[in-house]
């Protein structure tokens, strides 16, 4: 896959504060990648030189290979952003306000009518078009926002916490909206909630105090699944040998014991057809209780573990 | 060119759906209105040298109340983030707000033509000292609004754009008196800065090109900083 992102090297500072220590990442076309930290661990800051209204300290930037910096104004036509909070102009109407920021990129009549069509359309915003936006819900907001970085068809999608502020459902619909943009463009969003990151993602990266930790690919269910198995003490030897039968293929993790005497294991398979078989061969063994585990707890113990090296260190 | 057409529109629409603008308007037509009116009943005199100067030192204190929100407001609500990171240049975004904002001043000093015809109803005004004036008061506007351009470009409170844009224009406009306690030649450098200094030849029909070339590297000024101001990031 083509990177649609390059980023290497990238600082910035402010004064004497280092926001952004030495980040080196890619976004590959169709892909959902996440930028997850904590609050000030320099996810917007990395999004705002990518986009263009911060200068970069130091490192490059490329965006459909272009550099943000030498070649930003044919850079930025290629990137559609949807900023922290949804900002717009509260006193213009959805229509005209979608058909300003199709002009602002340069789009010729005909091109922005058929584009404003299509995303009114992709994002349900028909009924709303004459609203102004100010009397609009957050959830709506939102979907305005992401309408007018979508109007240009840019290379790339860039969403800064695109799920603050929203109700369960409209962060259910917006999870969903982006799983869809991503069949289409590269998508780069930010999150300091990991649950979103690993429902949203395919991979993600994980920063602390402004320097890139660790990139994680996400495990999605049809890859892979897994299992934490309790059992009693006598019965570990047949759990062995089931494990050793029916999921062969399968990594397993012997996890410490807890104070009641029971033995837990963690399971991940790679062929999740076995799994039938696997969860028949276990309870003939004696297993106490099999409980699945999603791809999440993978990210959850890696960004764990790797924020209290940091801290340690 | 339909880039910085499409800022502009917007600009001049945000503008004019603002009720700061027509308060501004109203204001200003109200008081130039009394004075003209006043004026002419008690001196019988055919000419706006006192509106001038009364417009004048009102642009002083109403431009900030329109430049104030150009950039500050933009700042704070996070929408300068959607212009800055759109294929848009900053002097493009700068002088879309500047052209919007004189067309509000331009409309509401445009206005006040109606005395001139007045005037010219009544009387057989001298017109020469009338044009001046007129451009006087249009170069005043434009370096006001480019110097509170500039300001509002470098906070996030339309409150402090406003008191230091009032500052700096007062400041500008009185700082003749100060030039009268100094020393020469300095006083007649500071005299030289002095927007009322500046400004006078205009309102009494006696234009010089050093004066239209002083408000002229004004406004180039402002909104040179302006940009500089949104760069700086």
């Amino acid at each position: 896959m083509a990177a649609v992102v390059s980023i290497e090297g990238l600082s910035k500072r402010y004064g004497r504060r280092l926001a952004v220590d030495g980040v080196s990442l890619e976004v590959n076309d169709r892909e959902v990648v996440g930028l997850l930290g904590p609050n000030g661990s320099g996810k917007t800051t990395i999004l705002r030189i990518l986009t263009g209204y911060l200068r970069p300290s130091a490192g490059a930037v490329r965006v459909d290979g272009l550099d943000i910096v030498t070649e930003g104004h044919l850079a930025r036509g290629r990137i559609g952003y949807v900023p922290e909070n949804a900002p717009l102009y509260a006193h213009m109407r959805v229509n005209e306000f979608l058909a300003f920021m199709g002009r602002l990129r340069g789009l010729e009549p005909p091109v922005l009518h058929r584009r404003l069509e299509s995303v009114r359309e992709r994002l349900s915003l028909g009924p709303v078009g004459e609203v102004v936006i100010g009397k609009l819900s957050r959830g709506y907001r939102q979907r305005v926002s992401i309408a007018q970085a979508m109007l240009h068809q840019p290379k790339l999608l860039v969403l800064d916490e695109p799920t603050n502020g929203l109700d369960p459902r409209q962060v259910i619909e917006l999870r969903g909206l982006l799983r869809i943009l991503a069949q289409d463009y590269a998508v780069l969003v930010t999150s300091h909630i990991l649950a979103e990151m690993e429902r949203i993602a395919d991979r993600v990266a994980i920063l602390l105090n402004g320097r890139l930790l660790a990139v994680h690919r996400i495990s999605r269910p049809g890859h892979a699944v897994s299992f934490r198995i309790r059992a009693p003490a006598d019965a570990a030897p047949g759990i062995a040998a089931a494990l050793s039968t029916a999921a062969a293929t399968a990594s397993t993790i012997r996890e410490p014991a807890d104070g009641n005497g029971m033995l837990s294991w963690r399971v991940t398979m790679t062929e999740p057809d076995g799994a039938e078989r696997l969860v028949a061969a276990l309870c003939a063994a004696g297993v106490a209780s099999i409980e699945p585990i999603g791809a999440a707890s993978d990210l959850e113990a890696l960004f764990l573990r790797l924020t209290a090296e940091e801290a340690v260190h | 060119m339909k880039t910085f057409l499409a800022l502009t529109a917007k600009e001049a629409h945000a503008l004019f759906v603002s009720p700061v603008a027509y308060a501004v308007i109203a204001v200003f037509l109200v008081l130039n209105g009394y004075t003209f009116a006043v004026t002419l009943f008690l001196t019988r005199q055919a000419t706006l040298s006192h509106i001038f100067f009364q417009a004048a030192m009102q642009l002083v204190l109403l431009v900030p109340l329109v430049t104030m929100r150009q950039f500050a407001e933009e700042r704070r609500t996070g929408t300068l983030e959607l212009l800055l990171t759109a294929p848009v240049h900053e002097g493009g975004i700068v002088i879309a707000k500047f052209v919007a904002s004189m067309a509000v001043l331009l409309t509401m000093i445009a206005l006040t033509l109606v005395y001139a015809l007045i005037l010219a109803t009544v009387s057989n005004p001298d017109w020469g000292p009338v044009y001046g004036g007129y451009l006087g008061l249009a170069l005043l506007a434009g370096a006001l609004v480019a110097i509170g351009l500039a300001i509002s470009a470098l906070t996030t409170s339309q409150v402090v754009a406003a008191v230091v844009s009032l500052g700096i224009f007062g400041l500008l406009w009185a700082i003749d008196a100060w030039a009268a306690l100094l020393p020469s030649p300095v006083d007649n450098w500071v005299l030289g800065l002095s927007l009322l200094a500046r400004f006078t030849p205009f309102a009494v029909g006696s234009m010089y090109a050093s004066d239209f070339g002083f408000f002229l590297i004004l406004i180039l000024l402002g909104l040179f900083l302006a940009v500089r101001a949104l760069a700086r990031r």
